[in-house]
């Protein structure tokens, strides 16, 4: 039943991960479930003892889960967040690119909201929030945000995604059913075009504001605090840029290691590269600039609780941490980034890992030791994790990339009709564009009519 | 085989339907949500202008999402019926 | 309507924790055992904080500090700790869904937070005051159960709620008698007029929280002979 495209089989390649499945896959599966099942362990000791099983306690009653929720909400800025301002900007290289973005974000978003229900006492008591949920509290504030960008986001991945499917459903002989459901009838219609394309340009302008507005909101979970180190007005702004930077890297990251298991080098080139690693200097540069900015205020100001907690970072307990987050997200990126004519891809990911392990530790950099130095003469706190939040961390970590091993065995992870539309649509599109800067041509005098009105 | 085609087919219809009935569902749920925690902060006096103000923001970007997804699926399921 | 306020005399305050153990009794806080007291998870609803400097060391014992503006009832998402109409900071175990946000703003860390199931029912606790389960946050609640009790009483006796019938286990044990309770709406109340003096001070004033737990300092005699 199986019918081939001719305009499609230029793309064959891009079908291959869903017709072909080898034992990498299979192997793959395995590790993945292997750490999910440790994360599972892990959270079922901490569900049936409580979360005294963690290394939390007075005074640092948050640890590595609100990490790791504030690090996946923040990779989620990746995908749709980037995808739309490509879109918007009309960016044509960002064609093999917005597709394995979008999929980062529905997924990690369902993995940092996880977060949070395994860092309650109580998750059977979830749905207190729902009946008795209090607007007043940053928390529900996160919840209404990160509703509207799951959404907002699942539906920005679903959309691009219909023509495709109808492709699967016309070529593939599996899952017909599931295939030719989602597709919604698809038949690439003219009239069917111009709906889809005016719903896709909405929701990336929709998507902007709303995914700004996801990170300010998890900041504010701290900002609207009157903790020192935490009750900073630069937060907002400082973890949207914080969550684009993360969320670059993780693209870099899922680019790399697709081309390299698929055997896309023809659709990700070092062009790619090149540009998302200068979008990556570029954000490494302005959150060196909001870390900078936040540090001389509170050393400047020299309040002796501010103080504690800058000493506590600079020289103290978390010097680790601390430098290793700024050599990772500093020195690192700017030493792979600022040149990349030769080996674009692989400095890009050496910069990308450092990124993704620089932002996860600039989060803990965060919460820990504002909570560590409580104002009164509290006995100091000192957190060490145990194995049930290592297990809890790789778990989620695990299951974020199974699920998105998951959706490229189901559906095309580069948007096969987008690339069709470039090679198209696309080449002449811009020819044109660019004929419009240029400046208009007008016709020239004829030297006559100049010389009559001379004389 | 044509009864065969035409079986499968109706079972997608309705599949799709039901995907589209979900979507609404969902995002209404949502909204109807939001509209609770106003009734509540105010019957309880609880800083109402929180879920006022939050919810003048919330429910048109929710509207929004919904006009979106029903327009796309209205469009795509009324006219394309054959597949 | 009252409003239930704490004077604490640190001039007298001489860190015998006698009010300490008198909370844990009356209020049913767990002993979580050394293994876990080692972890940093005492529970102490009230707490003798030492502030050791050059010139002296002070013992400041915080209960909840009951604040007018709390921090923590602001951030709670669901209702499960709020101020009173009589200003006491209420802490609903039914409700709480143990996210310790409220743990997280306090600026007193006053709050508790049950990491284990640090005990059951049993004979021998106080039945006025709930057991806690695991997962929830917990704090002094001013022995509210106390008050209920005192209310119950004088309208069983046909009269008005007298001061001196409601007063919580750790004002009431103190051997030097430095922590005073009343009602600070009251003028004529012993809380009302210490509160007035000008020995009194709040903890970390300039936050803004307006704690009804007021601080008298120190005399120049303290501590010496």
């Amino acid at each position: 039943m199986a019918v081939s495209d001719p305009t499609v089989e230029r793309d064959a390649a891009l079908f291959a991960p869903i017709e072909r499945t080898g034992w990498g896959f299979y192997l793959t599966v395995g590790v993945l479930g292997l750490a999910v099942l440790w994360g599972a362990a892990a959270y079922w000791t901490q569900f049936d003892q409580g979360l005294g099983v963690t290394g939390l306690h007075q005074p640092v009653s948050w640890g590595f889960y609100v990490t790791n929720f504030v690090f996946f909400i923040g990779i989620s800025h990746a995908g749709t967040l980037i995808s739309a301002i490509l879109r918007l900007s009309k960016a044509e290289w960002r064609r093999p690119i917005t597709r394995m973005a979008e999929v980062i974000t529905v997924m990690v978003l369902f993995i940092g909201a996880g977060q949070i229900l395994v860092d309650l006492g109580r998750p059977d008591r979830l749905l207190n929030v729902i009946r008795y949920g209090r607007y007043q509290s940053p928390l529900l504030w996160d919840a209404t945000s990160i509703s509207a960008y799951l959404t907002a986001s699942t539906f920005y991945l679903y959309l691009p995604l219909i023509p495709d499917l109808a492709i699967l459903r016309d070529r593939l002989g599996k899952r017909r059913f599931l295939y030719a459901v989602l597709a919604m009838g698809w038949t690439g219609t003219e009239r069917q075009h111009k709906i889809l394309n005016r719903a896709i340009a909405t929701m990336a302008v929709l998507v902007i504001p709303i995914a700004v507005s996801v990170h300010t909101v998890v900041s504010f979970v701290f900002s609207m605090t009157i903790q020192p180190g935490w009750h900073s007005t630069i937060f907002g702004p400082y973890f949207v840029v914080g969550a684009i930077f993360s969320g670059i890297a993780a693209i870099i990251v899922a680019m790399a290691i697709i081309r390299r298991i698929y055997h896309f080098e023809a659709y990700l080139k070092p062009i790619h590269f090149r540009y998302l690693g200068q979008l990556l200097l570029v954000m490494t540069l302005l959150w060196f600039y909001f870390t900078f900015a936040e540090y001389l205020t509170a050393y400047y100001g020299n309040e002796p609780e501010e103080m504690k907690i800058f000493w506590a970072k600079f020289t103290g307990r978390f010097w680790p941490i601390f430098w290793a987050m700024l050599v990772l997200n500093v020195v690192v990126p700017i030493a792979c980034l600022v040149r990349l004519r030769h080996h674009a891809i692989g400095k890009t990911v050496v910069a990308s890992v450092a990124v993704v392990i620089g932002m996860w530790l600039e989060r803990l950099n965060i919460i820990v030791p504002t909570l560590s130095n409580p104002r009164l003469p509290f006995p100091e706190g000192q957190y060490w994790p145990t194995w049930v939040e290592w297990g809890e961390t790789a778990g989620s970590l695990g299951l974020f990339i199974l699920l998105y091993v998951l959706f490229v065995k189901l559906f095309p992870i580069i948007s096969i009709w987008e690339i069709k539309e470039g090679r198209e649509v696309g080449l002449k599109e811009v020819e044109e564009r660019l004929r419009t800067y240029l400046p208009d041509e007008t016709e020239p005098e004829p030297a006559r009519d100049r010389a009559k009105v001379l004389t | 085989m044509s009864d065969e085609r035409s079986a499968f087919d109706r079972k997608v219809r309705a599949a799709q339907w039901g995907v589209a009935a979900l979507a609404v569902v969902f995002i209404g749920g949502i909204v109807t949500w939001i509209a609770h925690l106003i009734r509540t902060a105010w019957r309880l006096g609880d800083v109402p202008s929180a879920s006022i103000g939050i919810s003048l923001v919330a429910i048109p970007v929710f509207l929004v999402l919904l006009g979106v997804i029903v327009s796309v699926f209205w469009g795509l399921l009324r006219d394309g019926g054959n597949r | 309507m009252a409003l239930w306020g704490m004077v604490i005399d640190l001039d007298r305050c001489t860190g015998c924790q006698a009010c300490v153990m008198a909370c844990k009794a009356e209020n049913n806080v767990p002993a979580v055992g050394a293994k876990e007291a080692n972890r940093g998870r005492t529970i102490s609803w009230m707490h003798v904080l030492v502030e050791e400097s050059e010139e002296r060391t002070r013992f400041l014992p915080r209960p909840c500090l009951q604040c007018d503006d709390p921090p923590c009832t602001r951030v709670c998402p669901v209702y499960a700790t709020y101020r009173n109409p009589e200003g006491i900071v209420a802490q609903i175990y039914a409700r709480c869904i143990g996210c310790r946000f409220c743990m997280a703003a306090c600026p007193y860390n006053a709050k508790y937070f049950n990491w284990l199931r640090y005990q059951q029912a049993a004979p021998g606790q106080n039945p006025d005051v709930s057991v806690r389960p695991k997962g929830v946050v917990e704090k002094c609640t001013f022995c509210h159960h106390r008050l209920q009790r005192a209310r119950d009483r004088a309208r069983g006796e046909g009269r008005e709620l007298a001061p001196g019938d409601y007063v919580p286990a750790c004002a009431e044990t103190c051997p030097t008698r430095a922590i005073a309770f009343g009602d600070l709406s009251d003028s004529g109340s012993e809380v009302a007029r210490l509160a007035k003096s000008p020995r009194a001070f709040r903890l970390n004033a300039e936050l803004g929280t307006k704690p009804k737990v007021i601080y008298l300092s120190e005399t120049e005699a303290h501590g010496r002979v």
